[in-house]
C-alpha cells in the first residue's frame, strides 16, 4: 500500500480510524519507517500545540457553571416580553401583593402557615397546617429581596426557582368574572359578603381552587441564594427533600368603585412590544390613580402539608432572613409564633405601620402604607376559618367603617 | 422529512430548555477559553442561544450542536479580533491594560500573559482554524467537529494538522524565544 498521509495519520493517533482502516494504517506503520517517523513528527506537534492551547483552560477552582440558574438567567432576560408564566403570577394577581406582603416571599409564607396536626391520620402522614391567625412582622424594605422591583434579576430568579421546583397539581383556570353576588356564592360554595356602604360590587372575580407542591431541594435553594447574594442565610439539613403541599380552596376578590381593568392574558403573538408596553403603562398608570377602589377579598385558609418531623421554625427564620429581617430579629420572632397556625405577613417598616383592631367581632390586622398619593390601607381578619382583607385608599376609620357595614 | 411532527414556527419551550440545559455549560467553557471573561462568556453564550431560540426551523434540522458550537465560536473569534485591534490602539496610544491584575503572584501575572498571547495569536489566524482549534482543546469530538465545522470526518485529521501547524508558526514568529515551542 502507499504511504499515509499526515492527515490519516492523524486520525489514528485521535483514534479516529475504525475496522478495516485501522487495520491497514498499523499494517503498513509496522513495515514503514517513513511513516513511522512521520507519526511520531504529528505526534510531537500535536502535543506542543495541544500544551500551549491548554493555557487557556480555566482554572480548575473556577465556580462551577450551573446551566439551570443560567436558564432561569436566559428567560428572564430575553423573554421580558413574554408572560411569565410562573404559578406565582397566578396566584397573586398584583392587587393581591399589597394583602400579602411581598409576592417574592408568598410560597414561604404559605409554608409557613403554621402545622395544626388535623385528624389522626393526618398525624401519622402529615402535619396540616391552616391559618388562624395573622401576624404582621415589619422588615427592612432596603434589602435584595423586598426592595427588588418585579423585573429585578433577584425576584425573577426566585419565581424561576419557585416555578422549577413546584408542581402545580390543581390549575386554577382564568378567574370567572361576575357580577351578581348570589352567582359568586354559588361558584365560590360559601357566602360571598359585601360591603353595605358602597353598594353591589362593580365586579367580582372567582378565583378556582389551586393546588400545588414543592419538594425541597437544599442544593439548589442555597444556590439560589448565593446567586442572590444572600449566601449567609442558612437552610436546615433537616428540610432537604421535605414534601410541601400547598391547597387553596376558591377565593373571592370583590371590586368596589373604578378598579383597575384585569389585566387580560392575551397572546402576545399578535401584539407589537410597543403594545405591550403601553398597556403596561397604563396599568402601572391606572394602580397610582386608581384611588377610588376597594377590594373585599374572602379566602379560606389554605391548607398546608408538610412532613411531620419538619422544623418550621428554622425555615421560616431563613425566610424571615430573605424577607428583610436581621438574624436575631427573625430568630426571637420564630422563637414566638405558633407556626401551627399564624400566617406571618411582612411589612415595609419604613413605610408602614400596623395595628390591632376590632372588626367583624373579631381581632384583625389594620395595615396602613404611607404612599406619596395618599394613604393606603389593608384590613385583614379570619372570621369562620375565610381570611378576609379589605383594601383600599384611605386611613384606618375609612378602613373601619367600610368593614361596619359588611353584611 | 424527519418524521418528527414538530412546528418549525416556533421552539417548544421544553425542547429549548433541554438544549439549553444539554449544551450551556459546554458552550460557556469554550467561550471563557477564548475570552478569558467569564461574565461575558455567558453574555455571548445567551447571545448565541436567542439566536437559536430565533431560528426555530433548527429544531427539525438535528444538528442543533453542531450549530451552537459553531455560532458561539463565531461570536467569540469576532469578539477577540476586535478586541486585539483595540488593544492595539491602546498599546499605541501609551494605554496600559488590565492594571487591576497587577497585584496578582507573579505566576498567574505570567500565566495571564501567555494567555493573551496565544488569544492573539489565535485572532489572527483564519478564523475556522481558530474554531478548530478552540473546539478541540476544549475536548470535542471528531464527530462534534464535523457537525461544527459543517465538513466529513475524515477530513478533521487534515485540517488540525494545518490549523495548528499555522498556529504554531505564528506563535514561534512572534514569540520566537518562546522555549515550549
Amino acid at each position: 500500500m502507499t504511504c499515509i498521509h499526515d492527515g490519516n495519520l492523524r486520525l489514528y493517533l485521535d483514534g479516529g480510524l475504525a475496522g478495516a482502516e485501522l487495520a491497514e494504517v498499523t499494517e503498513h506503520l509496522a513495515s514503514c519507517a517513513d511513516c513511522l517517523a512521520r507519526l511520531e513528527k504529528v505526534r510531537a506537534a500535536r502535543a506542543q500545540t495541544e500544551a500551549v492551547l491548554a493555557t487557556l483552560a480555566p482554572a480548575a477552582d473556577d465556580v462551577a457553571i450551573n446551566p439551570t440558574m443560567a436558564y432561569a438567567q436566559f428567560t428572564s432576560q430575553f423573554a421580558a416580553d413574554r408572560e411569565p408564566k410562573t404559578w406565582i403570577n397566578r396566584l397573586l394577581p398584583p392587587r393581591w401583593r399589597p394583602v400579602w406582603g411581598l409576592a417574592a416571599v408568598a410560597l414561604i409564607v404559605a409554608v409557613l402557615v403554621s402545622v395544626n396536626p388535623v385528624g389522626v391520620w393526618a398525624q401519622r402522614v402529615l402535619a396540616m397546617l391552616r391559618v388562624q391567625k395573622i401576624r404582621v412582622v415589619t422588615i427592612d424594605p432596603t434589602t435584595l429581596m423586598s426592595s427588588s422591583e418585579p423585573n429585578s434579576r433577584p425576584y425573577r430568579l426566585f419565581n424561576q426557582f419557585v416555578a422549577d421546583n413546584v408542581v402545580v397539581t390543581m390549575d386554577p383556570g382564568k378567574p370567572e368574572v361576575v357580577s351578581s353576588l348570589t352567582t359568586a356564592a354559588q361558584l365560590a360554595g360559601y357566602p360571598v359578603r359585601m360591603i353595605g356602604s358602597l353598594g353591589a360590587p362593580h365586579s367580582i372575580d372567582v378565583n378556582g381552587e389551586t393546588a400545588f407542591q414543592m419538594t425541597i431541594n437544599r442544593d439548589r435553594a442555597t444556590t439560589l441564594l448565593d446567586e442572590i447574594g444572600r449566601s449567609d442565610i442558612h437552610i436546615p439539613e433537616s428540610a432537604d427533600g421535605a414534601l410541601i403541599a400547598v391547597h387553596i380552596p376558591k377565593t373571592v376578590i370583590s371590586m368596589y368603585g373604578d378598579c383597575p381593568i384585569r389585566q387580560r392574558h392575551v397572546s402576545h403573538n399578535s401584539q407589537s412590544q410597543a403594545e405591550v408596553l403601553a398597556e403596561r403603562k397604563m396599568e402601572r398608570m391606572a394602580n397610582i390613580k386608581d384611588t377610588n377602589c376597594t377590594y373585599l377579598i374572602q379566602a379560606p385558609s389554605p391548607t398546608v402539608s408538610v412532613p411531620p418531623d419538619l422544623n418550621m421554625s428554622d425555615i421560616a427564620e431563613a425566610a424571615l432572613e430573605l424577607a428583610g429581617m436581621t438574624p436575631a430579629e427573625a430568630r426571637s420572632l420564630c422563637q414566638t409564633v405558633d407556626w401551627s397556625s399564624t400566617l406571618v405577613v411582612p411589612i415595609p417598616r419604613n413605610s408602614s405601620s400596623s395595628e390591632t383592631v376590632t372588626v367583624d367581632g373579631v381581632e384583625g390586622t389594620l395595615i396602613t402604607e404611607t404612599l406619596s398619593q395618599g394613604n393606603r390601607y389593608s384590613l385583614l381578619w379570619i372570621k369562620n376559618g375565610v381570611i378576609h382583607s379589605l383594601a383600599g385608599h384611605g386611613n384606618s376609620s375609612d378602613a373601619l367603617n367600610l368593614a361596619a357595614s359588611l353584611r | 422529512m424527519t418524521g418528527r411532527e414538530r412546528s418549525s414556527e416556533r421552539w417548544d419551550e421544553a425542547e429549548f430548555r433541554g438544549v439549553f440545559l444539554q449544551h450551556y455549560s459546554r458552550i460557556v467553557a469554550i467561550l471563557i477559553r477564548l475570552l478569558g471573561d467569564r461574565s461575558r462568556a455567558e453574555e455571548m453564550a445567551n447571545d448565541a442561544f436567542w439566536r437559536l431560540y430565533r431560528q426555530p426551523a433548527l429544531q427539525v434540522d438535528g444538528n442543533i450542536g453542531g450549530w451552537l458550537y459553531r455560532t458561539a465560536t463565531n461570536l467569540g473569534i469576532d469578539a477577540l479580533r476586535a478586541s486585539g485591534r483595540r488593544r492595539q490602539y491602546e498599546e499605541a496610544a501609551g494605554g496600559s491594560r488590565d492594571e487591576g491584575k497587577i497585584n496578582s503572584p507573579l505566576e498567574d501575572l505570567l500565566r495571564e500573559e501567555k494567555c493573551h498571547r496565544v488569544r492573539a495569536v489565535l485572532s489572527s489566524i483564519k478564523p475556522v482554524q481558530a474554531q478548530l482549534l478552540i473546539l478541540r482543546s476544549s475536548g470535542l469530538s471528531y464527530k462534534e467537529l464535523a457537525d461544527a465545522l459543517n465538513v466529513k470526518m475524515n477530513s478533521i485529521g487534515t485540517m488540525l494538522n494545518r490549523a495548528e501547524e499555522e498556529f504554531r508558526n505564528r506563535y514561534l514568529a512572534t514569540h520566537p524565544n518562546e522555549e515550549e515551542l
